[in-house]
């Protein structure tokens, strides 16, 4: 493997040159929290972060975004369809996490016959520098949901950070490209090449075995009437932050807003997690209470997705952990169905 | 000193085996430090789950409203307040209650403990008596307690539960300070630039997730003004102004209800000031009412009580 | 679909709305396309769904009630019910609305060719079925079907949709039409009984039958059993399910069923299918 390197004082540098190419997306600091947000400047930039409170999947699926407009002025409605995202974008050091939830993204938006044209103009305009993680948090499992500390799953560069420089690997030949403009520092010697290779196997030994989901999909499957349901949601406030902040959380509404003369239609953020998700016109819910959405949460990411996509809808982030008001911890759920069943041979 | 968590733990194990009630709402042990949660504990066998501690930070009184049966709840200063406003709302029957009040030292504030340690991550937290152990990779240090209490504890005057049925704990000293409210005062001595300035700052970081509306005891309506579309009172982007909006009319909504718990500004992820309306309405009502939300089942509702005699003139 | 932005609806024009009943409300609107090519474009089969746009309110899916036989006119008869719907049922001739579509799963024409079929639905589902029927009886279609039976319920007499069409129907000797209504009026002279029990008393038979099901949850639930009584085997009964559906295109995660969605993987499903799915509808 070819790695080239940069020395870490040469990183304002190297964005600077992203940023006289590009818009460039970083981690930066907001009122005492990391998220992701629009690069003004190198020094903006937070590279020794644990992770963004948020998930950068709004960069591709922003919260609302205007599918098309209208004017109702003139006899007949005026429909003009959105302008298409046209600007490229590198999202620079987005965790392995966050770069592989695009790939899972992308299988819904581009995956079952129907494109979804906001989405992947945004997506193919998207370069992604990830950053490894040699010090995975505690709330992360991201080993365990097919993911890494140190996956390019979803990203195009991934740098890693070894102390004093940067090992910048190229992925895919859009990240070539870009990678072009810092090779001037030459490649990365055994050392390096070694500290990275440690610095992965320490990281992959942090967070191993810290979720069970062995098997998830068939257990899900046998316990649709199991009395698990009953008290696993009592907890839970049904809100909306663990939807909000996964980046595979992909469920939107689509709603009209504007006034009586012009107005725009929007696909907006939704949740599972909201009693009115399925509420039919009628008054008739076939979700009614909190157990039939959280069943639905878990049986979509654990269950479902297996069923359509071969794998599981998580990528072990942990925000979702760290996050919730009430501390109902998905990773005690996973284990729960899945350890307690091993053991007990059902 | 008495052993708060042992004794809720026995409390509960007796009334569920009495058959007092059928449930005891309590805490549980959280799976990550600083962190308890909501648990619901219909054994008596299953008692030795709860806890209390200074990471107790939800307001269980917001699943009253939802519970049927009889039902034992731990209540600090703050949710036992809540529980008189679910009496007084029509909420709850009192004989089906049982409240087990627990005088509160008051609750954590977990961002504020993150900021001072610049954003490391905790791997261990202890409770001593004033002191808070932290420990992390590399450091470990010993926090004072008192300085980083969530803001509504710093400003609370009710830590000992005003309605109970078994008190459990020691009475603690009430909080003390000329002014309860210099927070607010502070606040609107700003220019309104610089207020307005702050909203929109505030409301820009919101993204509509409604953790604060679901953790607040108040916020029970089956159909939120926020879902009805038949009229669509504000839009559902999480545009500055429909997310102001939003703030406003719940701050309004628990005008005169509203205990100031803080649960709501705890169950932010983003850290938005949530409190910031509201503790305006709590002052605005103290000053022009005279009256604190739930601190007697007997005092009339200010803003939903009316006699046909009350003065109209203000009617143009 | 005519863009290759699924977002973006057609224009189409409302020349005639027909009342279906009073109460609850129930109209028909009779839309033509306003660009010609999007009308030549917009191929559609008897059980697909489209979402229609009032805009400034919002879209909402609607079975497609006219058949594909009908050229040069799409019918939705729509139910006022909530936000979208009360704008809808306020609208006049001549407005315009936007249709997104044809979306869904057809019924499936394959396998129901060359069979017999037993039309069961009440109510309001009968939206559908009605285009499958038409469908079925336009002259160039008629031989390469069996015996159609069909058993239509509603509430009341006035609460039958397409009315004049059902005494047209009536006339016909390629088709069987059992109507009936749970509570009679003044004037009702046909059968009262709920449409499991028509099913029932009508006795069709399986053999190289199909049955489609199209109508409110209790029915459903109700007739299967019946079906069951007289042997109709799980794959050869087909159900149009309704759920609450914003895209349309499997995309939103609102409608479903399993690891499938009502508006992409159906929303016709047959029993066998919805059999292996969880029970959460």
């Amino acid at each position: 493997m070819t790695a080239l390197r940069v020395p870490k004082e040469q990183t304002a540098r190297l964005l600077a040159a992203l940023l006289e190419q590009h818009q460039v997306v970083a981690p930066v600091e907001e009122d005492s929290q990391v998220t992701f947000g629009r690069l003004g400047s190198p020094e903006e930039a937070v590279l020794d972060y644990r992770n963004a409170q948020v998930s950068p999947k709004g960069l591709l699926f922003p919260q609302a975004e205007t599918l098309l407009t209208y004017s109702l002025a003139g006899e007949s409605p005026e429909v003009q369809e959105a302008p298409q995202a046209q600007d490229g974008q590198v999202v620079f050091g987005i965790r392995p996490c966050d770069a592989r939830s695009f790939v899972l993204l992308d299988r819904v938006f581009d995956g079952n016959g129907w494109h979804d044209r906001c989405y992947l103009s945004r997506r193919r305009n998207t370069t992604v520098v990830a950053l490894a993680c040699p010090k995975p948090g505690v709330a992360c499992f991201c080993a365990s949901v097919g993911g890494g500390p140190f996956s390019t799953e979803g990203s195009d560069v991934l740098l890693t950070d070894l102390g004093q420089e940067y090992l910048i690997e190229v992925v895919t030949d859009k990240g070539a490209a870009l990678a072009e403009a810092w090779s001037e520092y030459g490649e990365a010697d055994e050392g390096s090449l070694r500290r990275r290779a440690e610095l992965q196997a320490g990281a992959e030994a942090a967070l191993a075995g810290r979720v069970e989901i062995e098997g998830i999909d068939r257990w899900l499957k046998g316990m649709w009437d199991d009395v698990f349901w009953e008290r696993l949601h009592e907890k839970c406030l049904g809100c909306g932050v663990c939807t909000y902040l996964c980046p595979t959380c992909h469920c939107f509404d689509i709603v009209d807003e504007g006034s009586d003369r012009e107005g725009q239609r929007l696909r907006l953020w939704d949740s599972c997690m909201f009693p009115l998700f399925t509420r039919q016109a009628s008054g008739h819910n076939p979700r009614p209470t909190g157990k039939e959405r959280w069943r639905q949460r878990l049986m979509h990411k654990f269950c479902y997705s297996v069923d359509s996509y071969g794998e599981v809808g998580c990528v072990g982030c942990g925000r979702c952990v760290v996050n919730c008001p009430v501390n109902l911890d998905l990773r005690h759920v996973l284990n729960e169905i899945c350890s307690d069943r091993t053991q007990q041979g059902t | 000193m008495t052993d708060v968590s042992q004794a809720i733990r026995d409390t509960a194990r007796s009334l569920l085996a009495d058959g007092v009630v059928d449930i005891v709402i309590g805490f549980e042990a959280g799976t990550l430090p600083l962190r308890s949660s909501p648990c619901f504990v219909r054994d008596a066998a299953d008692t030795d789950r709860l806890v209390w501690n200074m990471s107790c930070e939800n307001n269980l009184a917001r699943y009253l409203p939802w519970i049927e049966g009889k039902v034992g709840i731990v209540a600090k200063g703050c949710d036992a307040r809540s529980i008189v406003g679910h009496l007084k709302e029509g909420r709850l029957e009192r004989e089906r209650v049982h409240v087990i009040g627990v005088p509160c030292q008051g609750i954590l504030d977990r961002r504020s403990i993150e900021h001072r340690l610049g954003g490391k991550e905790i791997l261990e937290a202890q409770e001593r008596e004033t002191e808070l152990l932290v420990r992390g990779e590399g450091f470990e240090v010993a926090l004072s307690k008192e300085e980083h209490l969530h803001a509504s504890c710093r400003a609370c005057r009710s830590r000992n539960p005003v309605i109970y049925d078994t008190l459990v704990g020691d009475p603690v000293a009430e909080g003390e300070g000329a002014d309860e409210y210099v927070d607010v005062r502070e606040f609107e001595a700003k220019p309104p630039a610089d207020r307005w300035a702050y909203f929109l700052a505030e409301s820009s970081r919101c993204i509509r997730c409604y953790a604060c509306r679901n953790a607040c005891p108040l916020c029970y309506c089956r159909i939120c003004f926020t879902d009805v579309t038949q009229p669509q009172w504000l839009g559902r982007t999480a545009n500055p102004a429909d997310t102001l909006l939003f703030h406003i009319v719940r701050a309004l909504h628990v005008a005169g209800r509203c205990v100031d718990c803080g649960a709501c500004d705890r169950a932010c992820p983003l850290g938005v000031d949530v409190r910031k309306l509201t503790r305006k309405m709590e002052k605005d009502v103290e000053e022009l009412f005279h009256y604190k939300a739930g601190m007697s089942p007997d005092e009339p509702l200010p803003l939903a009580t009316y006699s046909l005699d009350d003065p109209g003139d203000f009617i143009q | 679909m005519s863009t290759d932005n699924p977002y973006l609806p057609l224009l189409a024009r409302i020349d005639r709305i027909s009342v279906e009943t009073e109460h609850p409300s129930i109209k028909t609107f009779d839309l033509t396309f306003l660009r010609k090519e999007d009308e030549e474009r917009f191929h559609y089969l008897p059980g697909q769904f489209a979402e229609l746009s009032v805009f400034g309110k919002g879209e909402a899916p609607f079975g497609i009630a006219s058949s594909p036989s009908q050229p040069g006119v799409l019918q939705f008869t729509v139910s006022k019910a909530g936000l979208l719907t009360s704008a809808l049922h306020v609208m006049e001739r001549g407005q315009i609305l936007g249709v997104r579509g044809p979306l869904g799963s057809p019924f499936p024409q394959d396998e129901i060719q060359g069979r017999d079929l037993v039309i069961i639905s009440g109510g309001f589902g009968f939206t559908t079925p009605r285009s499958l029927i038409n469908h079925i009886l336009h002259r160039d279609n008629r031989q390469r079907f069996g015996e159609l039976t069909v058993v239509y319920g509603a509430r009341t007499p006035g609460m039958l949709l397409y009315k004049s069409e059902l005494s047209q129907w009536r006339q016909r000797d390629d088709l069987r039409l059992h109507l009936t209504v749970d509570t009679a009026e003044d004037g009702w002279e046909g059968r009262v009984g709920f449409v499991p029990d028509v099913v029932r008393e009508v006795s069709p038979s399986p053999q190289n039958a199909y049955a489609l099901v199209c109508g409110p949850p209790a029915m459903i639930r109700f007739t299967l059993p019946v079906l069951e009584e007289l042997a109709f085997p799980p794959e050869r009964i087909l159900l149009s399910l309704e759920m609450k559906m914003k895209c349309g295109i499997g995309m939103c995660g609102r409608c479903n069923i399993g690891n499938k969605y009502v508006c992409r993987d159906g929303p016709t499903f047959s029993l066998a299918e919805l059999n292996q799915l969880p029970p959460e509808h």
